[in-house]
């Protein structure tokens, strides 16, 4: 089993790329929420319960939380643009939900 | 001994470029022998939908490049069931042979490539 990291980065709102990701992801594999994405963080939103209802690893691009006035939840770690690149290489491939 | 990629078309055909340009990456990957896979996920499945008239809007027949896939070696074509499901198709009426996978299996897919692209 090869695992994978998946990076999203449009909005979970009217969108599936979320959703979709979910339904695929293994069981070792984690999410990186950059851009619109992170608005997934929003506690009292569907999103975030179905994030952490998945039960895998999720990472937050810290500037792009902060520049929504949004806070990271619990299990959420923010990671900078060198730990950005570290995770990447911390998987076997990444997949961009482009 | 060259890297697997999948490639994940998950764009309805008219909605952009998306749709053709993994139907692009796919068709020269293959030319050039690379071991590929194709899946189609969420409105990615309507690319495969039979009676497509696209002149009506001014477009190129996207079905033409998709039969031409298994001419250029990539014979791994696979549908996502789930998304089928939610669109009351079924994988037996497409227009390109496909085979149906659902979640777990798909899962399974993305991990047994070295890459993936999702477009």
């Amino acid at each position: 089993m090869s695992t994978t990291l998946h990076l999203l980065s449009h909005s979970p709102f009217g969108d599936t790329r979320q959703d979709s990701c979910l339904r695929i992801a293994g069981p070792e594999d984690a999410v990186l929420l950059s851009g619109e994405a992170v608005y997934a963080l929003l506690s009292a939103g569907e999103p975030w319960r179905r994030l952490q209802s998945s039960g895998l690893p999720v990472y937050a691009l810290e500037e792009d939380v902060l520049a929504r006035g949004l806070e990271a939840g619990p299990g959420v770690t923010m990671v900078d643009y060198p730990a950005f690149v570290r995770l990447t290489l911390t998987y076997d491939k990444v997949n961009s939900w482009l | 001994m060259a890297k697997s990629m999948l490639i994940i078309s998950r764009q309805a055909p008219w909605a952009g470029p998306a749709a053709r340009e993994a139907l692009d990456i796919a068709l020269a990957g293959g030319a050039f022998e690379l071991p590929l896979a194709m899946l189609f996920l969420d409105d990615g499945v309507f690319q495969l939908s039979s009676e497509q008239r696209p002149q009506a809007v001014q477009q190129k027949n996207l079905s033409a490049n998709l039969q031409a896939l298994p001419m250029f070696g990539v014979e791994q074509l696979y549908v996502s069931a789930s998304s089928l499901n939610q669109r009351g198709l079924r994988a037996d009426a497409l227009a390109l042979a496909a085979k149906a996978l659902d979640d777990r299996e798909i899962a399974e897919l993305v991990s047994h490539h070295d890459q993936v692209i999702t477009l």
